[in-house]
């Protein structure tokens, strides 16, 4: 390792140990109205993002067991604190699904219980309200807006407009309101 | 006939034959001259010894008839004694006669002679008888001596004819032998005649011959002189041309011995080199097992690299399962920090704290995990690195391998090369040595050039001398012809 290389380390040494005393001394900002918790995930190949505050979980490796039927969408179905939560593939709900087995699953906010699997986990990023762009794309409706991010611009799964989705392809005509 | 034959042995019979007809007429004198001699002696024989005895035996005769006629008269002893002694001298000279005479004539009247002595003997007896016994003579008539007067006389005639006979004799012998000394002088004459005329034909013919085989000769020897003369001449002109030939033979050869010079200087020098360049390749073979040690332990300390390399590897993988867990772990830390900001969320105030905190320590995971990939990112460069310098070490290590190879090809190269330079410096010195040889060889060269290029100025003046002597013999040949008379070369 090159000098430079070293003085770099250690900069960057120095870099975050001042960051995180900053972190100490900095007020409490406000966390809902200011910023937008995303986490930047790839299904399908493909680059999204996704609200966290639309999630209640976030796992990777879980047991999935798979269930006979016709919706090739639905991976199977996991445990998750002692409930049984169906897991369906978004990249398929998405319509551009992969043959490999996604590693990672998301807890869907809210009712009824839904696992969203997806193949790989980018980050977790905070950025400026402003930043998001509204709006539906698509003809399935899962995705709700825009965000730029490093790396390029993603769109924004919609994680209720997805359970509305399955529930639709289980044959559910409307949400129920539970 | 005498054609082909040489003019000495010409001159040689010519003048033999003058000799032979010489030494036939010598010969011939000698042979009449002794012939005419013999006859002569004999005439002389014949006439001093048979015409004197025949005188004699008239003269003893008579001397009987007077010591007879004094014994008649005084008839004394003395008288008688000396009367016998003529009778015994005269027959003793008629046995002297007997033996000398040979012509039966002049024997016939020899015994004539001596019939008629004996006659006058036996008439003689009786009658001095009878005066031995007579004292007193008175008359002759006593003596009865008549009969003696005839053949006193019959003898005294015999002896007479006896002499005329020989005389004859004599005169004809004389005659004959003069004859003989006649025919012996023409016979001498007539070979002298010959002699002097085949002494005559033999200098014709010489001379004809002399002048023809000369004047042949002497044409032959002009011509003769004439090539001599140009060839002399052209023998001057090669003389000269082989002179400055030769000068510049002996130029070549003294810049050739100074170049052989320099050469052997060059083979001493190369020799020299020779026998340093062997003693480098004495030192050499020290070199060569210093460098087979060292590439020994090159090899050895490649080895050991590559046991390093190879551990090194080792670690770097173990260091590899360490960042996996770190990465791990801090992977788990991100999830946890992700969901306990999903938990705080919904828990009011408090919530919002614990979830800067764990917006805290999922920046932290999100760093490490970042680090923990750079040093993943690391650990696969040094394996790389790592693979990458134990494949070129043992490339190395091939390598060495191979130099060593090739370093042995080489020092048995190297060695053959020491060799050959031994015999590459036992060929120089030959070749210094055949050099030297070689340079003496070219001095003498010089030498025997420089004789060579003396003895050839010699041969062109002598060549010249020729010249000069054809010419004089061509004008002595001139003289010749004119000293034998032919006129026609």
């Amino acid at each position: 390792m090159s000098p430079a290389e070293v003085s770099t380390i250690a900069e960057r040494i120095a870099g975050l140990r001042g960051e995180f005393d900053r972190s100490f001394t900095q007020p409490a900002r406000r966390h809902d109205v200011e910023h937008v918790e995303l986490l930047s995930i790839v299904a399908g190949g493909r680059r999204y993002a996704m609200r966290l505050s639309q999630t209640s979980g976030l796992f990777p490796d879980r047991p999935v067991t798979a269930l006979p039927g016709p919706l090739p969408a639905l991976l199977g179905v996991a445990g998750f604190g002692g409930t049984i939560v169906p897991v369906y593939d978004l990249a398929a709900l998405l319509g551009h699904a992969l043959p490999e087995r996604p590693r990672w699953l998301v807890l869907a906010a809210g009712a009824p219980a839904l696992a969203l699997a997806f193949h790989e986990l980018d980050g977790h990023v905070q950025v400026p309200i402003e930043s998001i762009i509204a709006g539906t794309f698509g003809a399935r409706d899962s995705l709700g807006g825009m965000v730029s991010l490093p790396g390029g611009t993603r769109p924004i799964v919609d994680v209720p407009a997805a359970r509305a989705a399955v529930y639709q392809l289980t044959g559910h005509t409307h949400l129920d309101e539970e | 006939m005498m054609a082909g034959r040489t003019f000495g042995s010409k001159l040689a019979s010519g003048f033999g034959l003058s000799v032979a007809l010489t030494l036939l007429m010598g010969t011939a004198s000698v042979f009449a001259l002794t012939v005419v001699v013999g006859a002569k002696d004999q005439v002389i024989t014949d006439a001093t010894e048979g015409l004197v005895l025949a005188e004699r035996l008239n003269t003893t005769v008579e001397s009987r008839i007077g010591n007879y006629r004094a014994f008649l008269l005084g008839a004394s002893q003395k008288s008688f004694d000396a009367m016998t002694a003529d009778r015994a001298r005269f027959l003793d000279q008629v046995t002297q006669l007997r033996g000398m005479l040979h012509n039966p004539t002049e024997l016939a009247l020899l015994d004539t002679v001596a019939q008629a002595e004996a006659r006058h003997a036996e008439l003689l007896t009786p009658v001095i008888e009878r005066r031995k016994t007579i004292t007193d003579l008175r008359s002759t008539a006593e003596l009865q001596a008549s009969a003696l007067g005839p053949a006193r006389q019959a003898l005294q005639d015999a002896i007479a004819a006896l002499t005329a006979r020989v005389r004859a004799d004599v005169a004809a012998a004389s005659k004959r032998s003069s004859t003989r000394a006649t025919q012996a002088v023409a016979l001498v004459v007539g070979l002298g005649v010959l002699a002097i005329g085949s002494a005559v034909l033999v200098a014709v013919r010489l001379s004809r011959g002399l002048r023809r085989e000369v004047g042949t000769a002497v044409g032959h020897i002009r011509s003769s002189s004439a090539q001599l003369e140009a060839a002399a001449a052209q023998q001057a002109s090669g003389g000269r041309d082989q002179a400055s030939a030769m000068s510049e033979i002996t130029t070549t050869i003294s810049e050739l011995l100074i170049t052989s010079r320099q050469i052997s200087d060059s083979a001493q020098r190369v020799s020299k080199i020779a026998e340093e360049t062997a003693e480098a390749a004495d030192n050499g073979d020290a070199t060569i097992d210093q460098t087979r040690q060292s590439i020994a332990a090159i090899r050895t300390q490649v080895d050991q690299i590559v046991a390093h390399m190879l551990a090194l590897g080792e670690k770097s993988q173990q260091i590899g399962a360490v960042v996996d867990l770190v990465s791990e772990l801090a992977e788990q830390t991100n999830i946890l920090a992700i969901n306990a900001t999903i938990e705080a969320s919904g828990a009011g105030e408090w919530g919002r704290r614990f979830a800067v905190v764990a917006e805290e320590i999922r920046k932290l995971a999100d760093r490490t995990a970042g680090s923990a990939k750079e040093i993943r990112a690391l650990i696969d460069d040094v394996r790389g690195a790592v693979n990458t310098t134990v494949m070129a070490t043992e490339i190395g290590a091939k390598s060495v391998d191979a130099g060593a190879r090739q370093f042995d090809d080489a020092t048995s190269s190297f060695r053959r090369i020491a060799q050959l330079v031994a015999t590459t410096n036992d060929a120089t010195r030959e070749i210094e040595l055949s050099t030297k040889q070689q340079t003496t060889a070219v001095e003498q060269v010089n030498v025997a050039a420089s004789d060579t290029a003396r003895v050839t100025r010699e041969t062109e003046a002598s060549a010249t001398q020729t010249k000069q002597t054809a010419a004089h013999l061509s004008n002595l040949s001139s003289e010749l012809l004119e000293l034998v008379g032919t006129g026609r070369h």
